[in-house]
This record gives C-alpha cells, sequence and structure tokens, in this order.
C-alpha cells in the first residue's frame, strides 16, 4: 500500500462484512483527514452502524484492514483504539454521577488525579454543563445527557469521535442547536469526527465530506455540496434533497444534452455519457432547481428551458420555502420550490414549471 | 374530598388488591410467629408447656457451649456456602443472559428441573453419590483406591449438598437482573479505555448488585435454617442449629427452648438481610425509581 499520509487520520482498506449470508459492508475504502467532519449518510440497514462499529473495535471485519494514526488496529481490542464514541440513546453509566461519567475514560487510562480535575473543568465548559456535576443521569433532560455523552467522548482528546446518530432521539428544535455545536466542537478541537445519520439534512448542516451508503457500499463520497448538487447515482439523487423524478427514454444524444422523452412529454436533459437511443432513463431534477410562471408570461421562459404546462394545484408554506405542486397535462405531478417573499401564484393558476435544460441529473435504470 | 370519593379511590382497592394476601400472611407466618415468640419465655416439662415467664431458656442457649458451636457452625456454613454459589453463579448467569439468546427461557427453566423432586429425595440421591457406599468412594475402591473420607458425613459433604440446593436461586436471582441490564453499556466502557476485568468491576457487578444480594439473602436464609441436608451428609460432626432446633420439636419435646431457638435464628435472618441492604445504594445502583 501507500506510505502513510500525516494527514490521514483513519484509512478504511476494503472493509468487508457478512453476518451469515448477509454482506452488511461489502468493500469499503475511506481515507479521513485529521480536521474532518465526516458523515456517513444511508438508510436504516445500510451497513452505517456496523461500519461504525468495526472502526470503533465492537466488531471485526470479515477482510480489509482499519488504521489509524498509520497504525493497523483492525484486530486491536476498543479500549486500547483511543477513540471516543456517542451514541444514540446516550449509554450514560447511570450508578454515576455527570462528573464520575466524564472522567471515567481518563481514570480508565491511570490519569493523575490532579490532571484529571483540570481536564474535568475544561469539558464541563466546554459543553456548558457547570451545576450539574453531581447529579445523576436519569436526572437531566435528554440534551444534557447527550451533553454529558459528548463530554465523555472528547475529555481525553480522542484519535477520533465516532457518533452514532446521536441527535436522533432530541426534539427537532434542540436538535437544530445541537447540530451547529456540534460542528463547532469539531472544528475548535481538530478532531476528526465521524457522525452516522439516517438524517440528509443534518448530514449537510454539518459536514465536510459525506458518504451515501446503500447495501454496505457507498454509492458516493464528495464534498457535502457535490453530493447534493452532483448525485453519483439515482439512490443519491432520491435520498439527499428532495427531487421530482422522471422515467422515460432516451431519444437522440446531442454533446452532454439529451432528448428524453416523459410519458409523451419531450424534454431536454444533461447525461453522464455512455447513453444510447432508446435506454431507459430516469431524470432527477431537485424542487429548488424547478421555477413557476403564470401562463400569461409565457414568453418570459428563456429558450434553453424545459417548460411544462400545468395547473396549480396546491401551495405548501413551509416557513423558510414555499412548495408548488403543479398538475402537469397528462395526469402528471411536479414540484417546485421557492422563496416565499415572490409568492405571487394562487391555487388554481394555469402556470409553466420551468427549468434549464443542464439542471438535474439523469441516470439508466 | 368527600367520604365516598376517598373510599372509591383509596381504601376500595386498598382492601381488595391487599386484604386476601393479608389475611393470609397473618394467619400462617404472623401468628404462628408471636406464638413462638411467647412460648420461647415459658418452659416446657414432660412435653407440656407452662405459661411461667422466664428467661430460662436464653440463657441455655446463650449458656451452654454446644448451642454456641451449632450456631457459630451454621452461620459461618450459610456464609461460606452463600459465597461459593455467588462465585458458581455468576458465570452460569452471564452466559444464559448474555449468550443464551433464544434458549434464554428454556435455559432458566432447567435451573427449576431439580425441584421437580423434593429435597429429600434429592439428598438421598447425593448420599447416593458421596456417602461411603456412594459412587465414588465404591469406584475409589474397586479400583483398589482408599476412600476419600472427606466426603463421608462431614462439614464439607453437608456443605455441597447445600449449595447443589441453593445455587438455583442464586442464579435466578443474578440472571433476572442481567436481563434487565444493558449490555451496550459494556462496550461503551471498552471503548472509553476499560478493558474486560475493569468493565466489569466499573460498570457489570454495581449494576447487577441488587439481584446479587437478594440471589445472596436467598440462599443464606434457607441455609441457615437447613435440617435434613446435615443429617443425611454431614453426620455428627456436622450438627447444625436447625437440626438442633428440630430435635427440640421433636425428639426432646423442649418446644420452649426450640422457640427461642427459633427467634434467634430469626434474628439472624433479619440482621442478614439488614446487612445486604445497607450496601445497596439506591443511586448508585442503576435503580430509577427513586428521585424522579
Amino acid at each position: 500500500m501507500s506510505t502513510h499520509d500525516d494527514t490521514v487520520s483513519l484509512s478504511l482498506q476494503d472493509i468487508c462484512k457478512q453476518f451469515g449470508p448477509v454482506k452488511a459492508v461489502d468493500g469499503v475504502n475511506l481515507d479521513i483527514r485529521q480536521d474532518e467532519f465526516f458523515a456517513l449518510l444511508g438508510p436504516s440497514g445500510s451497513g452505517k452502524t456496523t461500519l461504525l462499529r468495526i472502526i470503533a473495535g465492537l466488531e471485526h471485519p470479515t477482510s480489509g484492514r482499519v488504521m489509524v494514526g498509520g497504525q493497523d488496529v483492525t484486530y486491536m481490542p476498543p479500549y486500547h483504539r483511543r477513540i471516543g464514541m456517542v451514541f444514540q440513546n446516550f449509554l450514560l453509566f447511570p450508578h454515576k454521577t455527570v462528573a464520575e461519567n466524564i472522567v471515567f475514560p481518563l481514570r480508565m487510562q491511570n490519569i493523575a488525579k490532579a490532571q484529571r480535575g483540570e481536564r474535568l473543568s475544561w469539558a464541563i465548559h466546554l459543553l456548558r454543563l457547570e451545576g450539574l456535576e453531581a447529579r445523576y443521569p436519569h436526572e437531566l433532560s435528554g440534551g444534557q445527557q447527550q451533553r454529558v455523552s459528548l463530554a465523555r467522548g472528547l475529555i481525553s482528546r480522542p484519535a477520533l469521535l465516532l457518533l452514532d446518530e446521536p441527535l436522533a432521539n432530541l426534539d427537532r428544535e434542540l436538535r437544530a442547536e445541537m447540530e451547529i455545536e456540534i460542528r463547532r466542537y469539531q472544528k475548535e478541537l481538530k478532531i476528526p469526527f465521524i457522525y452516522v445519520t439516517h438524517n440528509q439534512e443534518e448530514a449537510l448542516t454539518m459536514s465536510d465530506r459525506i458518504a451515501v451508503m446503500r447495501n454496505g457500499v457507498f454509492e458516493q463520497v464528495g464534498h457535502r455540496t457535490e453530493v447534493y448538487q452532483k448525485p453519483a447515482t439515482a439512490f443519491v439523487a432520491g435520498f439527499v434533497g428532495q427531487s421530482n423524478q422522471m422515467e422515460g427514454k432516451a431519444d437522440t444524444v446531442n454533446g452532454s444534452l439529451l432528448a428524453f422523452t416523459w410519458k409523451g412529454t419531450k424534454l431536454v436533459v444533461p447525461h453522464a455519457g455512455d447513453v444510447k437511443a432508446g435506454d431507459p432513463l430516469r431524470f432527477m431534477i431537485k424542487h429548488e432547481d424547478v421555477q413557476v410562471e403564470v401562463a400569461s408570461k409565457k414568453s418570459a421562459i428563456p429558450a434553453s428551458h424545459n417548460h411544462l404546462p400545468g395547473k396549480l394545484r396546491d401551495i405548501i408554506f413551509k416557513g423558510q420555502t414555499v412548495n408548488y405542486l403543479i398538475d402537469l397535462e397528462g395526469g402528471m405531478e411536479i414540484v417546485a420550490s421557492g422563496s416565499p417573499r415572490d409568492m405571487k401564484l394562487s391555487v388554481g393558476d394555469l402556470v409553466f414549471a420551468f427549468w434549464p435544460q443542464e439542471a438535474g441529473a439523469s441516470f439508466r435504470l | 374530598m368527600k367520604p365516598d370519593s376517598t373510599w372509591r379511590a383509596f381504601i376500595t382497592p386498598f382492601v381488595l388488591l391487599t386484604g386476601p394476601g393479608t389475611i393470609f400472611i397473618s394467619i400462617t407466618l404472623l401468628l404462628p410467629l408471636l406464638t413462638i415468640v411467647m412460648f420461647s419465655f415459658w418452659r416446657t416439662e414432660s412435653y407440656e408447656l407452662y405459661a411461667d415467664w422466664n428467661l430460662d431458656n436464653y440463657r441455655v442457649l446463650f449458656g451452654e457451649a454446644a448451642y454456641r458451636t451449632f450456631l457459630i457452625r451454621s452461620v459461618v456454613s450459610a456464609a461460606l456456602t452463600s459465597l461459593i454459589c455467588l462465585v458458581l453463579a455468576w458465570p452460569v448467569a452471564y452466559y444464559i443472559a448474555r449468550h443464551g439468546g433464544r434458549y434464554r427461557l428454556l435455559l432458566v427453566l432447567l435451573l427449576a428441573a431439580p425441584f421437580f423432586t423434593g429435597v429429600i429425595l434429592r439428598i438421598a440421591a447425593l448420599q447416593g453419590i458421596l456417602g461411603p457406599g456412594g459412587l465414588i468412594n465404591m469406584t475409589l475402591g474397586l479400583a483398589g483406591f482408599a476412600p476419600i473420607k472427606l466426603l463421608m458425613y462431614t462439614q464439607f459433604a453437608a456443605t455441597i449438598g447445600h449449595i447443589y440446593l441453593y445455587i438455583p436461586f442464586m442464579v435466578t436471582a443474578i440472571y433476572l437482573s442481567l436481563v434487565n441490564f444493558d449490555f451496550a453499556l459494556l462496550d461503551t466502557a471498552k471503548i472509553n479505555g476499560a478493558g474486560p476485568f475493569r468493565a466489569f468491576a466499573e460498570v457489570t457487578w454495581p449494576l447487577n448488585w441488587i439481584g446479587t444480594s437478594i440471589g445472596t439473602v436467598l440462599v443464606f436464609i434457607p441455609c441457615l435454617a437447613s435440617t435434613i441436608t446435615p443429617r443425611f451428609l454431614g453426620g455428627p460432626n456436622a450438627t447444625s442449629f436447625g437440626m438442633s432446633l428440630s430435635q427440640q420439636f421433636g425428639e426432646t419435646g423442649t418446644w420452649a427452648l426450640g422457640s427461642a431457638m427459633s427467634v434467634v435464628m430469626f434474628i439472624f435472618s433479619f440482621l442478614v438481610i439488614a446487612i445486604m441492604s445497607l450496601t445497596i445504594d439506591l443511586r448508585r445502583s442503576g435503580f430509577t425509581g427513586v428521585g424522579k
């Protein structure tokens, strides 16, 4: 293999994990840098938690290697790995106080008492847990428990912090607040965080890079904007962001664009190469890439855009955005979203849904 | 609050739910116990009880060396048996709870299998293994070896019998505690740097201490009162407090002295429960039924 790169903190090489006939993880390769916030995004059963447990040492891979800081730790027991971990159900020790829970990793490393005290006050301060030191876990709110769990994960300055859906048990408001907080800790401490979630919003908000996982393999690994804007597969396009999906057939290829027929409607869409006339395709376009204009202003739509006539069936007001549900001719539906500021349409209006020909992405079926 | 609503909200359910049990316990436990306490201050003569109140029974009990020996022997034996049961039962209960999978219930029910027969039959069977003409010593004799004297009518043999009789209680108590224990906490301890032994000492043991101490009490108390096992397996040098006690009510007919012995035994049992409960700090046991 290649020589060790100092900026690489964790390296996974051809990791496979088989449970009986099921391949939970199937050939994963990944390098994570020292200062990175990395999200593992996927639906439940995609293998992301198994992968995290392999990194933590709670499972051994069937094949492949796990390297932390250039050292092969594949078969090293978890208690020698110096990895922190935060769980969805917190898993605080119920018989220990907040302070005892937080210093637990330091005690296990036999660190001197004076230094433990110093680190404890640092962690208490960082996580804003002042005054709760003597409480027991069941006397804390969910958000406080998750903070204690984070403090315990961070106090020994681990080589890596693993987070397994840490916010899934918290209510929405607290979750949004914690998303920002957790990202701040990562940026301040410069410890790589690996964050497992099935929530694409969480992954997009917090992470630098995202791996989208399905059936034990990475569908795409990339910067968050890249994963969002340039999905590599139909699954990624469907899982990240909100998309319209149109299934049809390729007609003629013309450079980077392609004529496409969707239930009798002709569109021009981008393609990723490797497409012939007659191939079945799925075209996907994000709600916010579709714009709406009243039918009378059709002339304002540029010629380089796809445009579909329809009737505005409903307007879903979501606060920061507005979704327009449009019934198209032929019984199809398309969703466009925009800012509520330019909400000048009303339900029942005859409209056009339109978008640039190079927007969205098409995938062979 | 109106009187009839107090009745409906509190008194009626209290009477209906706890009434039958209370009556049963009063008749079968409290009344005989009070009678025994009363008898312990009476006097027996020629198999008759006389109600002249005195402390002679207790004077005899604490004055005569034999009774002291029986008591100390029984207490030490019960403590030792509890300790050995605890050490033997933990791995079994742990294995069933952690690795028993779908066979867990079956394995626990198997622990109850010995109860399908009576105590006397089980102890007699054990005698057939440990005794002079028993399986072990007979085999040794046939092979030309000397018999193991330790197995024949000794305190050691009686202790083996006690362990055999009472270990299912210990396993069950620890198992019931462990099935409610979140083994993911062990993973957490390991990730946070605890090796297997430390993880056990820091997490598994303290969080299952209530179950363990219940098991200890469940073994200690019947072992302290044990009569049949020392008689069948222990022989004359292992006479227990319980054996002597049952003699007072049987052969010698000294009911008053027997009653005093019962009272002493009751006090010791109570002391053990008190000591065990002192070791339990509910806040530090993971028991969340308090506070919130």
